[in-house]
């Protein structure tokens, strides 16, 4: 198969018709391969073939290698994935048939299985996906046939993940993102191969990107990276660092943390959910009878036995919360891992579903730390990349769980690179405007209440707004911007403050935004620009003629233009005319506006 | 073409508005509160006052608030009265440029000019400027942008 790609081996250049004409080649061998029937290596054994082949020559443009096909062990997941979706539908099914004997039922249950069964066999036997020397081609499907080929330059990241099946069984499924239009509709997704498998295809995938990049840098560090690549396909390597793996320890942050607190219920609620539907799914009628018969039951119970076993269920959960949140939280990020290989980063967690991400170095534009009150009594943080064209950033950019701060910041200080520069405050403004949005809200909803409901309703709000007094405080005195020459930060937020730290070259754009009131005190919210992470960070309330001052050191280029007409480099604040000062004055080459 | 276009929108808000007070009063489910009813053509006609004072001011101001300029490096916008908003686009990040025109700017003669960047708080939209003025300066823009780009998404 390998003598089939040779003559894929080109320089690597924008593609054209040729191109893919020899694109085609092998894959059109690879279906007439099909035909010949046992000729084909499965994946398990394969991966050793070509990874003396690929690794052997260094500096020589990668082959094609020959298309694989996914591990045969997908015959067990894929059905039971199947099953795990419609899981309650087949189990109501057969239960309900079994109870009454229809033969309907049973038949149903027994077909949906074996179509579950079948749909495993074939998605085995027709995908295929092939590493060639510039795309990578995944073929799919019988009938309605999908070929998705992805360039080897537009790979953005290669992520591992493997669940709790998975990896009883040695597989992990891959994933492999492109930067390319919509969200997803580019990934290629294999499900699954086998663990070393996915390893493999991973560093493969990532060296020959590397290469058609040109990228001279990644060529050393590759090089590093093959050595060993043949010794032991999973290991340690000399190139890859460990920055850092979860102590035991750090679990128990997770009670601070409201997201895990709340945790539990979420997933009561949802299992309730799957419940109900399942059993509206499945058999409605049936369930329809139990449940007026359930009711009348009920209804006939003391009210009062309702209520307190109502009361004592909250109890119990309210003291199981703290468990729930500690166990929820070890599940997920059990054994959390942050290393570099290459010049990527690989954060990999879980305990049942074991995650890898791959985040590229060159795509990560900064960080954010991010903290809650609760995990401010006790100084822990949590860090996240900031990185361009990442799906799913929310869980996926996480670099370090919720830890003590010193030990972030030392990670940040090896992994990433650190804000050297201090925050500087907000004018004293700024604490007005947010105690003022802090409290008014529902010190007027207290008013209105206490007109219009019962006074308990007045008196709740009349204390939330008592507690946004200290809420008002801590937001204002969270605010901050700084640069430190190479990176900017700005922080905001009391409930969920953020420190978003940025390299200045990642900044796509400035936009000021200026409300009525802000203007009457010379204030307004600074955003800035990045194509990456959320793709805008705000400093709230700066002072307006500080933030052009701030934009203007970070980005003089940029800014310029629309300062030096006003003279001084901040603009005039006082007449609330800002940056358009400059523009009257003449600063830009043609400024005009036209209208009907 | 704002006021025009306030005016129609205006217009269609009065009578789908007029529309339901006068269908509630019609219908007079016996679930709706009387004063509702009584009251309910009140809301077409503070509409309809109110309109009459916003369709033709709002452009006015409108017209004198927007501000844009490019420079050779820079697409700098500034909108809104209430909330002012100054946005700057360095051109060497612009992703894509997009001029359109939708019927009624048509009818005038004017477009909306579209600058794309990677990070979608980055964007800004340029409205009501003159047809042939956006095609060029699209185009300008556009040239200038595959010159100075750099690849930091």
């Amino acid at each position: 198969m390998s003598e089939n790609g040779r003559s894929d081996r080109q320089s690597p250049s924008p593609g054209g018709p040729d191109r893919a004409g020899a694109d085609d080649r092998p894959g059109a061998d690879a279906r007439a391969g099909t035909g010949a029937g046992g000729g084909w290596a499965a994946a398990p054994e394969a991966p050793e073939i070509p990874e003396g082949s690929a690794a052997g020559p260094d500096a020589a443009a990668p082959e094609a290698e020959p298309a694989y096909r996914l591990s045969p062990l997908t015959l067990v997941t894929a059905p039971l994935n199947y099953l795990r979706n419609y899981l309650v539908p087949v189990l109501v099914a057969l239960i309900a048939g079994t109870y009454s004997f229809n033969p309907w039922m049973l038949g149903g249950a027994a077909a949906a299985v074996a179509t579950m069964l079948l749909s495993g066999l074939f998605t085995w036997y027709t995908v295929r996906y092939q590493v060639g020397a510039e795309r990578l081609e995944i073929r799919r499907g019988l009938i309605g046939r999908s070929h998705r080929s992805i360039p080897l330059e537009r790979i953005r990241g290669v992520d591992i993940s493997a669940h709790l099946l998975h990896r009883a069984l040695g597989l992990a499924v891959v994933k492999i993102e492109a930067a390319a239009g919509g969200e997803g509709s580019e990934e290629g997704k294999l499900d699954a191969v086998t663990a070393p498998e996915a390893e493999r295809l991973r560093r493969v995938l990532l060296r020959r990107r590397a290469y058609l990049r040109g990228d001279s840098g990644v060529q050393r560090a590759e090089g590093a990276d093959d050595a060993p690549a043949r010794v032991a396909a999973e290991g340690e390597e000399p190139d890859t660092e460990v920055y850092f793996t979860v102590p035991a320890s750090w679990y128990l942050y997770s009670v601070l943390s409201l997201g895990y607190l709340l945790t539990p219920f979420v997933a009561l609620a949802t299992l309730v959910g799957v419940l109900g539907q399942g059993l509206g799914g499945g058999a409605a009628e049936r369930a329809g009878d139990l449940a007026v018969g359930i009711y009348e039951r009920a209804s006939e119970m003391a009210v009062s036995l309702l209520v307190a076993g109502a009361v004592l269920a909250a109890l119990l959960l309210l003291l199981a919360m703290p468990l729930f949140a500690v166990v929820s939280y070890t599940v997920t990020h059990w054994r959390f891992t942050l290393r570099r290989r290459g010049d990527a980063l690989i954060a990999e967690r879980g305990m049942l579903t074991r995650q890898s991400v791959t985040l590229e170095r060159r795509r990560i534009r900064g960080h954010e730390l991010a903290d809650n009150p609760l995990e401010r009594t006790r100084s822990a943080v949590r860090l996240r990349a900031i990185v361009t064209g990442l799906g799913q950033a929310a869980t996926r950019a996480m670099l370090m769980p919720i830890g003590p701060r010193s030990r972030v910041e030392e990670v940040v200080e090896r992994a990433l690179s650190p804000f050297r520069g201090r925050l500087a405050r907000h004018p004293r403004a700024a604490l007005g405007r947010r105690l003022f949005r802090a409290v008014t809200p529902f010190a007027v909803a207290a008013a209105a209440s206490a007109l219009l409901a019962p006074p308990w309703v007045a008196g709740v709000f009349a204390l939330l707004a008592l507690l946004g007094v200290p809420l008002g405080i801590d937001r204002y005195r969270s605010l901050g911007h700084g640069d430190d020459g190479r990176q900017v930060s700005v922080r905001s937020g009391s409930l969920r403050r953020v420190q978003a730290v940025v390299v200045r070259d990642a900044i796509i754009g400035w936009t000021w935004k200026q409300t009525l009131f802000q203007r009457r005190v010379g204030l307004a919210d600074l955003e800035l620009s990045v194509g990456a992470g959320s793709g805008g960070y705000s400093a709230i309330d700066v002072g307006f003629a500080e933030s052009a001052g701030f934009a203007h050191v970070v980005t003089p280029e940029m800014v310029r233009p629309f300062l030096e007409g006003a003279g001084p480099v901040a603009p005039a604040v006082g007449d609330g005319a800002g940056p358009d000062a400059g523009e009257a004055d003449g600063g830009g080459e043609r400024s005009a506006e036209e209208q009907s | 073409m704002w006021t025009l276009e306030g005016a129609i929108s205006a217009a269609v808000l009065l009578i789908l508005l007029s529309a339901a007070a006068w269908g509630l009063r019609f219908a007079a489910w016996d679930w709706v509160p009387e004063w509702l009813l009584r009251y309910a053509w009140w809301l077409p006609v503070v509409y309809a006052a109110y309109s009459a004072v916003r369709v033709p001011l709002v452009p006015q101001w409108r017209y004198r608030v927007h501000r844009w300029e490019i420079t050779a490096d820079v697409v700098y916008t500034r909108t809104g009265w209430f909330s002012r908003k100054w946005q700057l686009v360095p051109v060497s990040r612009i992703q894509t440029v997009d001029h359109r025109q939708r019927w009624m700017e048509r009818m005038f003669r004017v477009a909306t000019l579209e600058v794309q960047t990677a990070s979608h708080a980055g964007s800004s939209t340029i409205e009501g400027l003159d047809a042939d003025e956006t095609r060029r300066i699209s185009e300008e823009l556009a040239a200038r942008a595959a010159e100075l780009r750099d690849d930091a998404t």
